[in-house]
């Protein structure tokens, strides 16, 4: 039985990377990232709560974002998160490693018979 | 940096754990507000945005768990919660707790008793420097494709020492006594003589003095002597001045050279002096004469197989050139430390096998406990599943209690292993080396807690697994019978129990069964009511034959009038005594070349010693009183060596000439008589052919004295010692020993073995019993219900009775049967461990199997009772 993909799951171990890049445009709370995730992949990348906290906790963990309340623009008290220096360098090697294996994928599955 | 934030975040959310919890449910809930708006701006109403929120991002609780088991602190808060709460439920169940802490710590006791043994005996190093370098080197023996070791002569030591490449030094020695004279009473002194290669190859050094130098290993020259740390305390109270001075050992002077350290012991079993051996000018012709023990230390960088094929060049080569002596011999180099306990190590390890089952025994018996009890705490389950508690969660928290029953049994298990321990340096047989020294140190103690965190693991597992993989609706229904697969997995638990049980039970009756047949075994003479002393003269106080024979005779007549004594006889050396003496022989009449005469057992004998021992004569007669220096030489011959040597019976009447000499007299003369056979190496040893020499023909200067006794009457032992000091004060005089003594104790390491197994096998049968009983009882409960019914409907107790106890004796039949299959393998494990019984033995295996199976009936009888008093009002009432 073949699974269907499910719309909206994020491919193993990106979720990580995603946040920080959202991070990196500005400083946001939990929903304005995931909502923003799902804005910008117009909707393939659906992130739900049960994965975003945990990992906002975890990059929290290893010192690559920071939380601080702050008045939201509707003036309500929200957790945002913000990139630290150590996440900026993260980011820039996670993406540059992502683009050389996504790069080096795409290859492959273009390659003709011939060049195999 | 990145290691330092994960620990700051996880202390501050351990200490400051109410305000990071605060800020995660402050944050979800902006999280959830911000989702509403965000659906109501799509155009939903209020109620429908918050329900579907609601619907996606799932349980709350559950999510927050997620969040915070991404942090190491989780893990231990919920490994202390998991404690508390672990603690509770064993306080709160003593009954359960207490008789499955008491089964566990019976199965970790033994087993950490058992692991001390091994310990102590096989596994801790030798107390040597580098004693893995130490390798014994052993003459070898080919008898019918099994080589044996024995002891070296010494020119082929001489050779190995000096021809080969492999050792960086190598020594030999034999052990001996001394008496300590010119101090009031002859004291014993354990004395080991060596060459001088000894310290250099034991890596030890005196720490006052000197070691001996190699020209004190000629005779003349070997007067000096090393103390022991406790004999120069005992003799010269600790005083550096003792070097120098000199101490009368079997009457002679020897200088004091040097004094080891306290924590010296060689051999293993202690020894108080050392002296050099005095070897003669003769000593290059005794290539024969196999009576030292050779220790060497291997070159760093030399593997044993290496050395194994240095020497045995080597000795390829003496083969060679003396192929009278050394014709038939080999080498073999072994490690010493396993060439110590080569014989003893493999029913060590059928003892530990055995132990192991026990630990699984009781691992299994506690797995049902946990089983049973987990049916019960079902709904407890249900609802922590229900609030959001993952299913390794609850694995975890189940794993945690296991761990905690463990650690508590743990604890429980060392104060039974200590007892254990002091009852096996008290009866412990004492030719197993370094038995006494067991003791809970170290590693026995990190074994005891790593056999329980196993112990834990295995019995906590399956219940854990088995009760957490129910979703939570289904465990929430009302219905808290327990499921037919829980109820199978009890039963199987509890075959396995009866099976590993049933083979225990037989292995340790086939112990018993071949124990009680070797006792029965006769030793070939009669040791009721005998009692024997050792005697040895000083050489220098007795210069001939004639004169150490009126010793003798003094000294027998003496005994002989004590009150009490019915007949006094000496013998040397004494049956069951550990020595003894074989020598090569030629019967006259018949060439052989000499390397393939043959030899025998050699004892030498006062007339009285067969009547006093009542040893049988077969044939011919005995020594008499006339059978002395100057007349004509004879000899008796034992019953199989009459057998052995002259199958035709026409023993008596030939002339034997012996190739070694015993005392100052040379061994030879005429077979006058056939005696019965004695099993002088043991009850279970295989019978040595004999012959016996006249005592009085032998100049021999120790012996034993048998006294035949009227009961042992008290304050003989006194007695006889004092007479026989009397007459030579320098005389070094054993203590007495009651014959039978011998004879026990040459049995002592099989007991030994017998009274481990037997006890391992009492436990197996004692925690099945338990188990037995718990399952059947848990069932009887379970199905009060069903018992209230049939006895409303008209069943008698005695009907309820037998439909309890069928279920009961239902799984005790499939584990006895599984048991006895099992119990086949057994056959190979004990082959060395029995003699004069097959490893099936039909009637042991019976005799057992019974034996299980009224435990059975019983350990199932007495639920079976209570289920028929059942009232069946109360019964139907019942949930």
């Amino acid at each position: 039985m073949a699974t269907p993909q499910k719309p909206g799951s994020v491919v193993q171990g990106t979720l990580d990377m995603l946040i920080l890049k959202t991070l990196a445009l500005e400083p946001m709370h939990g929903y304005g990232v995931g909502l923003r995730i799902e804005q910008i992949s117009k909707g393939v990348f659906q992130v739900n709560a049960g994965s975003l906290f945990p990992a906002f906790r975890r990059l929290e963990r290893q010192g690559w974002i920071r939380g601080e309340w702050r008045a939201t623009e509707n003036n309500r008290r929200a957790k945002y998160y913000m990139l630290t220096d150590a996440g900026r360098k993260k980011l820039k090697s996670e993406a540059r490693e992502w683009q050389t294996q996504s790069a080096a994928i795409a290859r492959i599955l273009e390659a003709t018979s011939g060049e195999v | 940096m990145r290691l330092v934030n994960i620990i700051s975040g996880g202390l501050r959310a351990l200490f400051g754990k109410q305000r990071v919890e605060q800020e995660l449910d402050e944050e979800l809930r902006c999280y959830m507000e911000s989702a509403v708006e965000h659906k109501m701006r799509e155009g939903m109403g209020r109620e429908e945005a918050a329900r579907e929120v609601r619907m996606e991002m799932g349980s709350r609780e559950a999510l927050k768990e997620q969040v915070r088991e991404v942090g190491w602190e989780t893990r231990i808060e919920s490994f202390l919660q998991d404690l508390r709460y672990g603690l509770r439920m064993l306080r709160k169940n003593p009954s359960f707790t207490s008789v499955a802490v008491l089964a566990l710590a019976l199965g970790i006791g033994a087993n950490t008793a058992m692991f001390s043994v091994i310990e102590a005996v096989l596994l801790r190093p030798l107390p040597y420097r580098n004693a893995n370098e130490i390798v014994r080197v052993a003459s070898t023996w080919d008898r019918n494709g099994t080589l044996t070791s024995y002891t070296s002569s010494p020119p082929d030591f001489f050779d190995w020492r000096d021809q080969n490449r492999s050792f960086s030094s190598m020594f030999a020695y034999h052990t001996g006594e001394f008496a300590l004279t010119g101090q009031g009473e002859a004291k014993r002194v354990r004395a080991v003589m060596a060459t001088a290669g000894m310290f250099s190859t034991l890596q030890a050094e005196p720490m006052l003095g000197r070691e001996f130098a190699p020209e004190e290993n000629r005779k003349g020259a070997n007067h000096v002597v090393i103390l022991s740390h406790s004999l120069w305390q005992a003799a010269f109270a600790g005083a550096a001045d003792a070097i120098g001075k000199t101490i009368q050992l079997d009457s002679e002077p020897y200088t004091i050279i040097g004094v080891m350290p306290a924590d010296f012991r060689f051999p293993l079993s202690g020894s108080d002096a050392f002296a050099p051996i005095g070897f003669d000018d003769k000593v290059m012709t005794q290539r024969g004469a196999h009576y030292l023990a050779v220790l060497g230390r291997l070159q760093s960088g030399v593997t044993l197989a290496q050395a194994n094929d240095d020497l045995s060049a080597i000795m390829a080569q003496l083969r060679k050139l003396y192929p009278d002596k050394d014709g038939k011999w080999g080498v073999r180099a072994q490690l010493w430390s396993a060439a110590l306990v080569s014989d003893i190590r493999p029913a060590l390890l059928v003892l530990l096998g055995a132990v192991g089952l026990v630990a699984l025994i009781a691992c299994a018996n506690i797995s049902n406990l946990l089983l049973a009890r987990a049916t019960v705490r079902h709904r407890e389950l249900a609802m922590r599943r229900a609030l959001g508690a993952g299913r390794s969660r609850l694995v975890r928290q189940m794993l945690t209690e296991g761990l905690l029953l463990a650690l508590l049994a743990g604890g429980a298990s060392l104060l039974l292993a200590h007892w254990a321990l002091v009852s096996i340096v008290r009866f412990g047989p004492a030719d197993i080396p370094r038995l006494a020294s067991v003791a809970l140190n170290g590693p026995v103690l990190a074994f005891a807690m790593s056999m329980s965190i196993a112990c834990a693991l295995l019995f906590a597992l399956i219940p854990a697994l088995r009760s957490s993989p129910l979703d939570a609706a289904g465990l929430l229904r009302m219905s808290v019978s327990p499921s037919r697969e829980a109820g199978r997995l009890r039963g199987a638990l509890l075959v396995g129990e009866v099976a590993l049980s049933m083979m225990l039970l037989a292995g340790a009756g086939l112990l018993v069964r071949s124990f009680v047949g070797l006792s029965s075994l006769s030793p070939g003479f009669d040791p009721k009511s005998v009692l024997t002393m050792s005697i040895a003269v000083p050489d220098a106080h007795y210069k001939n034959s004639a004169a150490l024979q009126s010793y003798w005779d003094q000294a027998l007549t003496q005994l002989r009038s004590l009150p009490g004594v019915a007949s006094v006889a000496a013998v040397t050396p004494l049956p069951l005594s550990g020595d003894d003496f074989s020598s090569s022989f030629r019967v006259e009449g018949r060439s052989v070349p000499e390397k393939d005469e043959p030899s025998a057992e050699l004892r030498f004998a006062s007339p009285d010693y067969f009547r006093t021992l009542a040893i049988p004569l077969r044939q011919g007669r005995a020594f008499a009183e006339a059978d002395r220096l100057g007349a004509a030489r004879v000899l008796l011959i034992s019953e199989t060596a009459a057998r052995m040597f002259f199958p035709a019976g026409d023993a008596i009447g030939q002339k034997i000439k012996f190739g070694a000499s015993g005392g100052y007299e040379k061994n030879e003369g005429e077979i006058v008589g056939v005696v019965g056979d004695v099993r002088h190496f043991g009850v279970d040893a295989p019978v040595p052919p004999t012959f016996y020499v006249p005592l009085a023909q032998s100049g021999m200067d120790f012996v034993a004295v048998v006294m035949r006794t009227q009961g042992l009457p008290a304050g003989l032992m006194q007695a006889a010692r004092k007479v026989v000091q009397a007459i030579d004060s320098d005389a070094l005089v054993g203590e007495p020993v009651p014959m039978e003594t011998l004879v026990s104790a040459s049995l002592g390491q099989r007991r030994f073995y017998m009274m481990l197994l037997g006890g391992f096998a009492a436990l197996a049968l004692i925690l099945a019993a338990v188990g037995l009983y718990g399952v059947i009882s848990y069932s009887v409960a379970q199905r009060t219900q069903e018992v209230g019914i049939r006895v409303a409907l008209g069943a008698s107790g005695s009907d309820v009775v037998a439909m309890v106890m069928r279920q009961g004796l239902r799984l005790a039949a499939v584990g006895l049967a599984i048991g006895l299959a099992l119990a086949l393998v057994l056959k190979s494990v004990l082959r060395g461990l029995l003699v004069g019984v097959s490893a099936t033995d039909p009637a042991t295996l019976a005799v057992t199997a019974l034996a299980l199976l009224i435990v059975a009936v019983l350990a199932s009888y007495v639920p079976a009772r209570r289920a028929a008093r059942v009232d069946p009002m109360v019964a139907l009432r019942f949930d």
